[in-house]
């Protein structure tokens, strides 16, 4: 009678919280695939995707590159798989105690990893209390602390009551297996008798137990931790390869116009996987711990712009899916600046380091960029100064409005052939790129690898006033019609000349090439000026002569972090000098602050450069090799402004130094 | 019918309103024009309006209305809307235009088209306008009872047209104290000083090398003598010496003076892009080596400060001053 009660009152609260759980999932599931689709597969590469569930969430790499607060996490996460089974066993448990699941819940090592995991949780959340309340890292700001409390106060409930359970079990001689496998139980056992008491006690826990698993459950789609669900879904269609690509927008006209978008403006917009990308997100800060502008003072933290994106979901989601239903035109507010201010949108430079430190894969610059694109391309609002750009970028294929017919005359006394039309193409188009064409610090760069590849005896060509700036900045700025005019030219461009391999010395540029135009119809083979003269050294074309000067090298971040690049570059630094590292560097390296069009905005606040040249000063190097001509300008502005005579030089100047001093000191060869 | 918004005629049609006049007559080919003016003043416009092929002015008096105040002058038209039913209301896109025809789009919650260049009625109409600051042409599809459509200034070749004699007709509109909360209250004429860095036949600009806000003392006094302003670069403002409305440059202004005299300003790719234009480039800067000087038409290297102080003394004594 008493289980027949038991079995009863169980299911009337499965039944209770199912109906509140699915209510809620349905909506969110309806959220989700109000969602646009997104501009790239993310279906495809599924060994890839396998294994990024296999390392970042099973694996807890990222969160792990925090030690303390990633074995926090990993403990209560590693915790909640191996004691999901005991759901099970402490429900059997309500309705019949004599029971338990079978084979598993007989086995002594499984009571074991339950005893020892309890214990692990419970470490995880007092230290989550510790680091919550006592160090308070700043990445918490603007965070929803409360209801961070109380998901630890449940986690701790549910480990809680699981180990009086346990207890009062092994007190009342129910357990199956011997007592020694779960020593912390059995030490707690000796708080029971074998009566009455421990009889209730022993109901009390298991109720208790799966009650607050059950609240924690109905509570969970309506609070951050829905990352439980979300985030694994969030991990799997993440970017697999090509960070840095953006999703391309359709403007054709076979674009069915329920598919058409500008952007993100009102909620609609939203991508599907924008959407999950809000609902993963646990508020950890960690991005914008790693955020240059959010470290420099400024006001965005992207972590904010996804709680933003989340927010402004919850609250229009149901309105447009109710107008949706009814059949309704849905006009609601934009996103931004409704629930993200623009000048958030405004401050980023898309370096990525944000995405990089994510533990769930949420994809902040998609967002941002697209906030970006509804500002420009509806509202056309944006800051003034950028205009200019813009329009150059449009008008005269060059972000700074020089003319085309000087794009060569960086080269006018170097004797490097320029691809007319009809020639037939080189091994390697040299791609320049707009500011080591005219920019004057910057083209050293651009002189440097000409004389390094016809030293090594390269057959390379440039396009000279053919070649026309990506349009690289504009997309970045928002400017997808600009962007994609642009492509259009320059893939018709390199399709008609034959081109097959290319060099780039910009990493904007070579992102472009790389991992944009093939949307575009362009697909060719890019590397990067860096990874080509490190291999023109690997095979002794190139000898350089070892030197003891100490560099530290400035990752780009279209370098290191989108695009995977950071060896080849370091081994140049290595062949010419004494490497030093800066604390921030590889694929956690620190944007010199022109990324995201930053080239052509004015800053507010600490400017991103300084910093970064204070990082580097600190290093005690006297050069400051770099592989972008935007690093170049920016850093070499920062030492200036900084008032330090560290001498900022790109990998492939340093190299030539080396190259032809290596000439002088061996006249015999 | 085809209304004109025209903002005021003192003696002939000027320019911008002309332009606006000839769009008007494309656009409402063999339909009839009016106009509506406000304020004093607004009959003595009739014979002008009427020589350009306006058969009726409609004319707002009100004591309030004397004075300049966008959103008065917004309801001023709107009861002529309402009156005359008119398919389409054009205003020249200047300030006050693009002003007053916003404020009586959002008023009527009226479709407003701003500064096209060519436009072709119908329902809906066609309009060719300008986007980006003029960079973009935007074809749309305007849709509507009554279209409010500004022109974009100088971008419509006026034509002639023929004259009518037009009726006056005068109205007194129904205002509020809150239509009248912005409005002109009191005009002061420009000084002598405070020219502007874009017009300025010659700017003297100071970069990094001019070393504090201080050191452009001098730049200021070779200013003055020399009849232009003080320019800086993008350093100089970030360093908070200078404001950024002083800044030459990419995300500056960009000027095209006689001489652009730059101090201590090495000639970074953005800067250049704002000075480019000038009809000659004196460098002053102690590194040879500076881009500046590869732009420069003249150059002098040394320490700024000791150069701005003897040319200064060199002009004063040459002035006798």
């Amino acid at each position: 009678m008493a289980q027949v009660v038991s079995a009863l009152a169980l299911a009337a609260v499965l039944a209770v919280g199912g109906t509140l759980f699915a209510r809620r999932a349905r909506l969110l599931l309806a959220l989700v695939r109000m969602g646009k689709p997104t501009g790239i597969d993310r279906r495809d590469d599924v060994g890839r995707r396998v294994r990024a569930e296999a390392v970042v969430v099973l694996g807890q790499r990222k969160l792990l590159q925090r030690l303390i607060p990633g074995l926090m996490h990993a403990f209560i996460f590693w915790g909640f798989i191996v004691l999901a089974p005991t759901i099970v066993m402490a429900m059997i448990g309500i309705v019949d105690r004599e029971t338990t699941l079978p084979w598993l819940g007989e086995q002594g090592w499984f009571a074991l990893l339950v005893d020892l995991f309890s214990v692990l949780v419970l470490v995880g959340v007092v230290t989550a209390v510790w680091i919550r309340k006592v160090v308070r890292p700043r990445r918490f700001e603007g965070s929803h602390m409360g209801e961070a409390d109380l998901i630890l106060a449940l986690i701790a409930g549910i480990i809680v009551t699981l180990l009086t359970w346990h207890a009062t079990r092994i007190a009342l001689g129910l357990e199956e297996y011997a007592a020694a496998w779960s020593p912390v139980a059995d030490t707690l056992s000796g708080l029971f008798g074998t009566g009455t008491v421990t009889e209730v006690v022993e109901r009390g826990a298991v109720w208790a137990h799966v009650l607050i698993i059950v609240g924690f459950l109905t509570y969970l789609p309506r609070s951050k931790h829905l990352h439980i669900v979300t985030a694994a879904i969030n991990v799997f269609f993440g970017r697999t390869r090509a960070r840095g690509r953006l999703e391309p927008l359709r403007f054709d006209a076979d674009v069915p116009e329920e598919e058409m978008r500008f952007g993100i403006g009102p909620v609609t917009d939203l991508t599907w996987k924008q959407s999950v990308d809000a609902m993963s997100c646990t508020e950890c800060g960690r991005c914008q711990d790693a955020c240059p502008a959010w470290v420099t003072g400024k006001t965005l933290s992207p972590k904010l712009v996804v709680m933003g994106v989340r927010d402004h979901l919850f609250a229009h989601g149901p309105l447009a899916l109710a107008a949706q239903d009814s059949g309704e035109p849905y006009d609601g507010p934009a996103v931004a600046p409704t629930s993200v201010p623009e000048e958030m949108v405004w401050d980023c430079v898309t370096c990525g380091a944000c995405i990089e430190a994510c533990p769930v894969s949420i994809e902040h610059v998609d967002h941002i960029v697209d906030l970006r694109r509804h500002l420009v391309m509806v509202e056309s609002r944006f800051p003034a100064e950028a205009e200019p750009m813009l329009r150059d970028v449009e008008r005269q294929s060059n972000p700074w409005g020089q003319p085309q017919a000087e794009r060569a005359a960086w080269a006018a006394d170097l004797d490097v052939r320029v691809l007319a039309p009809g020639e037939p193409a080189p091994e390697v188009l040299y791609w320049v790129g707009c500011a080591a064409s005219f920019d004057e610090r910057a083209r050293q760069s651009a002189r440097s690898t000409a004389r390094l590849l016809q030293a090594a005896g390269v057959d390379f060509a440039i396009l000279g006033p053919r070649e026309g700036c990506t349009g690289d900045p504009a997309r970045r700025m928002g400017n997808e019609y600009v962007f994609q005019a642009r492509a259009a030219e320059n893939v018709e461009t390199l399709n008609g000349a034959g081109v097959r391999k290319i060099v780039a010395s910009c990493p904007h540029c070579f992102n472009t090439l790389a991992h944009e135009y093939p949307d575009f119809g362009g697909d060719y083979e890019v590397v990067h000026h860096s990874e080509m003269l490190a291999e023109l050294v690997r095979d002794g074309r190139l000898e350089p002569r070892a030197g003891e000067e100490p560099i530290t090298y400035h990752d780009s971040c279209y370098l290191a972090r989108h695009n995977d690049v950071r060896d080849d570059p370091r081994e140049l630094a290595a062949a010419v000098g004494r490497p030093i590292e800066m604390e921030r560097s590889g694929k956690n390296t620190f944007c010199c602050g022109a990324g995201g069009a930053h080239m052509w905005m004015e800053e507010r606040g600490t400017a991103i450069n300084a910093e970064r040249v204070r990082e580097a000063t600190a290093t005690g190097a006297s050069t400051l090799a770099v592989a972008c001509p935007f690093c170049t300008v920016m850093l070499d502005d920062g030492v200036r402004a900084e008032g330090g005579d560290m001498r900022v030089a790109d990998v492939a100047t340093l190299l030539i130094e080396a190259v032809e001093g290596g000439d002088e000191a061996a006249p015999g060869q | 019918m085809v209304l004109v918004f025209v903002e005021g005629v003192d003696g002939a049609v000027d320019d911008v309103t002309a332009q606006a006049l000839t769009f008007a007559r494309r656009y409402a080919a063999n339909e009839p024009l009016e106009a509506v003016v406000v304020g004093a003043g607004g009959r003595e416009a009739a014979p002008a309006l009427g020589a350009e092929g306006v058969a009726t002015v409609h004319v707002a008096e009100h004591e309030a209305l004397d004075a300049y105040a966008p959103l008065a002058w917004a309801r001023c038209v709107a009861e002529v809307i309402e009156r005359r039913s008119p398919g389409a209301v054009i205003g020249a896109g200047s300030d006050r235009g693009s002003e007053v025809l916003a404020h009586l789009a959002a008023l009527g919650d009226l479709p407003l088209a701003a500064n096209c260049v060519s436009a072709q009625a119908g329902d809906p109409a066609t309009v060719t306008r300008l986007r980006w600051g003029g960079s973009l042409l935007e074809e749309a599809r305007v849709h509507g009872a009554v279209k409010l459509l500004t022109v974009a200034p100088h971008t419509v070749a006026i034509e002639d047209a023929t004259g009518v004699e037009a009726t006056v007709e005068t109205f007194t509109p129904v205002l509020s104290d809150a239509d009248l909360v912005v409005r002109v209250c009191e005009r002061i004429a420009a000084g002598g000083v405070g020219m502007s860095l874009a017009e300025a036949p010659v700017v003297v600009s100071g970069g990094r090398g001019v070393g504090s806000a201080e050191g452009f003392g001098p730049l200021e006094e070779l200013a003055d003598l020399l009849g232009g302003v003080v320019g800086c670069s993008r350093a100089v403002t970030s360093a908070g010496w200078r404001p950024h409305t002083d800044q030459v440059g990419q995300t500056g202004t960009k000027v095209a003076p006689d001489l652009y005299i730059a101090c201590g300003i090495s000639g970074a790719t953005q800067h250049m892009a704002g000075c480019k234009a000038s009809k000659r480039i004196l460098a002053i800067n102690k590194d040879p080596e500076a881009p500046m000087l590869a732009s420069a038409d003249y150059a002098v290297i040394g320490d700024v400060g000791e150069i701005i102080r003897a040319i200064v003394a060199e002009l004063r004594r040459t002035r006798g001053a």
